[in-house]
């Protein structure tokens, strides 16, 4: 095959996982033919191929930055958010109130926050959920990048006396701790509890969670989320054992970061959230010897 | 985890489409959505896709009609191929009945098939299932390809590859075409149905 043929098909072969939307394997190749045509010589018009070379090159790159970006997280049809709600509440019991839960949790799994705030803003008054569903109002509005909106809900319903103070205080703690992962430092007013209805704070419940995924947006997996298993669990805090072949991995994490979008598993339920880095060392003895614990505190869900 | 309607004699089950990125998912479903509109029971809905990219999955509800005595239902989904979607294709995956994963044939895309598969079992260990029980069916998609050129693995390869341990019936097959979508669906939907009357004992 000539010099010509081969140049021809090489890109034909480009051409297509480009169009099959292969934008890695369709770089490799273009890149393969780039270089195999600064190689060559003899060929013909060559710093025009390689410009044409260049520029689709160019342009996949500015493709797959869309792609890998991807969208934030759009709103969708009324159509297709029933849908979701529908597909994704697994609830087996008949409670109204619970499958209307699992239909918010459901939509703001998928990234529709303006919906699922209205969902669980009727669950506000339901008082089985009432503390969950002021919550996750709150941090719908923090996903919506409303803050301002978030601390405004909560003083309404601090003034208006909506939830008994124990359950206040909760929520204001909550808020506190989710704008403060997000870097404001905002006053939320206390309410002041009777000495009588002062009780010790229950433990907050958390589910199970069995794996945790990272996102790093630097070091050797920039870009990619990395999951972990937990290997211990108390209350809101997970404690992770990893590998000292994962050194790498998390070199750059360190005790006090905030880790925003974090994945937690659990068998029934994922979710995503935020978390800081409560403890990160090494482990000196014994068989884990040289491997790394990394506490990580869940601070929203 | 099928649910099974004793009193109105019903079952709706579910099967995942999984796999690669562009490796044919949503065009199996909806070559099936035009090929068998009498088993269709409603619409196709594709949950937000960004050009022919699935972001969240498609849906497309199916029946089959009765046997033993019971109505069958079955929801076909797809998860979203790409990596960084890890948090979506495990909740799709969620109460899977059964799994078609489509491989790329592509030569370029050996690895992707690869850590796909990976992805999947890891995925359903999670909800505590297990690939080597699940009702799995391969298909080896994009053989049409070949026509254009393009290096393809040989399907001995991919059975190498991806199908050594699992031993689970596999198709060739080409989206875009037609070819052994229906073959692929048939075979999955026998294995589900088959686990199922064994789980459930609904035929009894």
């Amino acid at each position: 095959m000539g010099i010509k043929e081969s140049i021809k098909k090489l890109l034909q072969e480009a051409d297509l996982y480009k169009k099959h939307g292969l934008l890695d394997e369709a770089r490799g190749k273009y890149t393969e033919v780039q270089k195999w045509v600064r190689e060559h010589d003899r060929i013909q018009n060559k710093e025009k191929i390689l410009k044409g070379i260049a520029n689709k090159i160019r342009l996949l790159d500015s493709e797959g930055k869309r792609v890998q970006k991807g969208p934030q997280s759009p709103e969708l049809s009324a159509k297709a958010q029933d849908l979701i709600k529908k597909l994704f509440s697994f609830s087996k019991t008949d409670s109204e109130e619970e499958a209307l839960l699992e239909g918010a949790i459901a939509l703001a799994k998928f990234g529709q926050f303006e919906r699922a705030l209205g969902e669980f803003k009727k669950l506000i008054d339901k008082e089985s959920h009432r503390v969950v569903a002021a919550k996750n109002v709150l941090r719908c509005h923090i996903q919506l990048n409303s803050e301002d909106t978030a601390a405004d809900q909560y003083e309404e319903w601090a003034r208006n006396e909506h939830f008994p103070p124990a359950q206040l205080e909760k929520i204001r703690l909550f808020l506190i701790e989710i704008l403060k992962i997000k870097g404001i430092q905002r006053d939320l007013t206390p309410i002041p509890m009777e000495e009588e209805t002062v009780q010790e704070p229950e433990e907050e419940e958390f589910i199970d969670i069995s794996s945790i995924g990272i996102y790093f947006n630097a070091g050797p997996a920039k870009d990619k989320v990395v999951e972990f298993d937990v290997n211990f669990q108390s209350g809101n805090m997970l404690s992770l054992i990893i590998s000292k072949n994962d050194a790498k991995t998390i070199e750059l994490i360190k005790e006090g970061d905030a880790l925003k979008d974090l994945q937690f598993f659990s068998p029934i339920a994922m979710f995503n959230g935020s978390g800081v880095v409560s403890a990160k060392s090494e482990i000196r003895s014994g068989p884990k010897q040289g491997d790394f614990c990394l506490d990580i505190k869940i601070a929203s869900k | 985890m099928a649910i099974f309607n004793l009193k109105k004699r019903e079952i709706e089950c579910k099967i995942v489409y999984y796999g690669p990125g562009r490796g044919g998912k949503t065009t199996n479903l909806e070559y099936i959505f035009k090929k068998y509109s009498k088993q269709i029971t409603g619409e196709m809905v594709s949950i937000n896709t960004e050009g022919d990219r699935t972001l969240f999955f498609d849906f497309l509800p199916m029946g089959l009609g009765k046997i033993r005595g019971c109505d069958i239902k079955m929801q076909l989904y797809t998860v979203p191929g790409q990596v960084q979607y890890s948090a979506t294709r495990k909740l799709v995956l969620r109460g899977v009945d059964g799994i078609v994963f489509v491989a790329d044939s592509l030569e370029v895309r050996r690895e992707k098939n690869m850590l796909s598969l990976k992805d999947l079992q890891k995925n359903l260990k999670e909800y505590g299932l297990n690939i080597f029980k699940i009702p799995l069916v391969l298909q080896y998609n994009k053989r049409d390809l070949a026509d254009e050129g393009i290096p393809l693995m040989s399907i001995e390869q991919m059975e190498k590859d991806l199908n050594r341990q699992l031993k689970a019936p596999s198709f060739p097959g080409s989206a875009t075409k037609g070819t052994g979508i229906g073959d692929t669906l048939k075979e999955c939907a026998q294995l589900t149905l088959k686990a199922l009357q064994k789980e459930l004992q609904w035929a009894q």
